[in-house]
């Protein structure tokens, strides 16, 4: 199956790349820090740093990656096989949600142990580093050079974590429903103590309804500046 | 193979068309070169074969379908050689074969025996970031013929090889083309159109303006005279002959009977000066 077989190949890249070890000393400056936070705050900064590497890790690698092919030319050539920009696509989000559920879990085993629920946890790991992988690839996409892609990454996924501040007990507005990361935050917290059957399926369902339009965003980006040179996008 | 019909081309956002009305057609196991000075359209006419740009007007069909529709199922059937052989630096030559291989639904030819044909077998296990340019244009090679394809674009297939890397490349391609591969080639280099296409189109400012095979424009367009260089007391001297008759003309007859010849030739034109006055422009 081309997919499985570009997912491990993803894999291969990763770890040739160095990526893995760099994300094992991160975790290790995590896992130390964390022993350090105070029982009573251990859980929330638990949850926030879960949320903002683990979870969001694929904004910047996969934008580093697609950025990494392109610079080594490979897109010209991989795009005159028959593999499909979908296939491409979705190796690149399943690819970075293991890296995101190994980090996750390596931080949470050695802090607060197993998440109480583990469906929710994975879920919520799986489903946010896809999101992010997929704004991370739509910033590089329409970036011509690293500087442009941070800002753009940055801009891109501002929106997305306002949510944030409702859980720091900062601003809140009804808005914050219709964003995926309302849906992250609550599946992290139910890794504590369990939602409700109806939190549970809104904060699944509001994270695939994003994770939908951005496949379709990345897929028409990559199909018109890719896959066809004239589609009226920058050419990657 | 390949039938092309008033094609015409602009970019989006430019105002004047790259192509103008190309008509050609292109017969199974035929050896097609298009021939020209950059800028003149002929990698925009390999990225509409290759179904890269779909936004021209006329047609364009290639292994029975229009270019325009297709979808990625088309690269089963289809091999492409950049001009730029890019790979991904850190892997293998042979982890670089055989990922893409892994990518055609089609069984794809063993990595290995490409490697041997093109002689890299002895790099197999070398990161490509450690290739010279002529060893990723052999890899570059392989991989674009892996899945047997049916129809196969080689864009200055034989740029920054050797002598000897080039002329083994030649003969592969003149395999696959016994094979019955349909081969395009896109090129600057006179030498090889001549050597490897059955005919080639000089693209001119977006018109093709001769199509012909090699031999046939060389001698419509070359002297029918034979240049005899030979010895004399006095030093080297070079007299030309018209080829009509040239058995009865006796002055000829005397020379190559009682001097030493130094060199004889035919006086055909080359590509390269059917290229220069085709399209005014020299090779660089």
């Amino acid at each position: 199956m081309r997919l499985w077989k570009l997912f491990l190949f993803d894999l291969r890249f990763q770890w040739k790349h160095g990526l893995y070890f760099v994300y094992f000393l991160v975790c290790m400056v995590y896992i130390g820090g964390l022993s350090i936070v105070p029982e009573a705050y251990l859980d929330n900064t638990l949850l926030l740093l879960t949320f903002s590497d683990p979870s969001a890790l694929g904004l910047i690698l996969a934008g580093g990656i697609l950025l990494l092919e392109r610079d080594q030319g490979v897109f010209e050539n991989l795009f005159v096989t028959p593999v499909k920009t979908l296939e491409y696509i979705l190796a690149k989000c399943f690819s970075l949600s293991c890296l995101s559920l190994t980090v996750a879990f390596a931080i949470h085993l050695s802090s607060t142990g197993w998440p109480v629920s583990l469906v929710q946890f994975v879920l919520a790991i799986v489903l946010t580093s896809s999101f992010f992988t997929l704004i991370g690839l739509a910033a590089a996409i329409r970036s011509r050079s690293i500087n442009s892609f941070l800002l753009l990454s940055q801009l891109y996924s501002l929106i997305f974590i306002l949510p944030v501040l409702d859980y720091l007990n900062l601003f809140t507005t009804s808005l914050f429903a219709v964003l995926p990361v309302q849906g992250t935050l609550m599946l992290l917290e139910g890794t504590s103590h369990p939602l409700t059957i109806s939190d549970f399926l809104y904060a699944v369902c509001i994270l695939l309804i994003w994770i939908g339009l951005a496949v379709w965003w990345v897929y028409s980006l990559l199909q018109r500046s890719v896959r066809t040179q004239d589609g009226d996008e920058k050419h990657v | 193979m390949i039938k092309v019909q008033e094609l015409n081309y602009t970019y989006p956002g430019q105002d004047s068309p790259v192509l103008n009305g190309l008509n050609f057609d292109i017969q199974q196991g035929e050896v097609f070169g298009f021939l020209g000075p950059s800028g003149a359209g002929k990698s925009t006419t390999q990225n509409i074969l290759i179904g890269k740009l779909k936004q021209y007007s006329g047609s364009a069909v290639v292994l029975d379908q229009e270019v325009k529709s297709v979808g990625s199922e088309y690269f089963e059937r289809v091999g492409v050689a950049f001009e730029f052989p890019n790979f991904y630096n850190r892997f293998t030559a042979l982890e670089n074969l055989r990922h893409f291989g892994s990518l055609y639904r089609k069984r794809c030819s063993d990595p290995m025996d490409l490697l041997q044909q093109v002689g890299l077998i002895e790099a197999a296990h070398m990161k490509v970031a450690d290739f010279s340019k002529g060893m990723k244009m052999r890899l570059n090679y392989c991989r674009a013929v892996q899945n047997n394809p049916d129809v196969l674009f080689l864009d200055e297939p034989t740029s920054g090889l050797d002598p000897v890397n080039a002329d083994m490349l030649k003969k592969l391609i003149k395999q696959r083309k016994n094979a019955g591969t349909t081969i395009i080639l896109t090129t600057h280099n006179m030498q090889a159109a001549e050597q490897l296409c059955d005919r080639v189109a000089f693209v001119v400012n977006g018109v093709i303006k001769i199509i012909d095979s090699p031999k046939n424009l060389m001698l419509r367009r070359g002297q029918r005279k034979v240049r005899i260089e030979y010895q004399m007391q006095e030093g080297k001297k070079t007299s030309e002959f018209p080829l009509t008759d040239i058995g009865d003309n006796t002055e000829f007859l005397s020379i190559i009977r009682s001097h030493p010849i130094v060199t004889i030739h035919s006086l055909e034109a080359t590509l390269d000066q059917i290229f220069m006055d085709v399209t005014g422009e020299s090779l660089v």
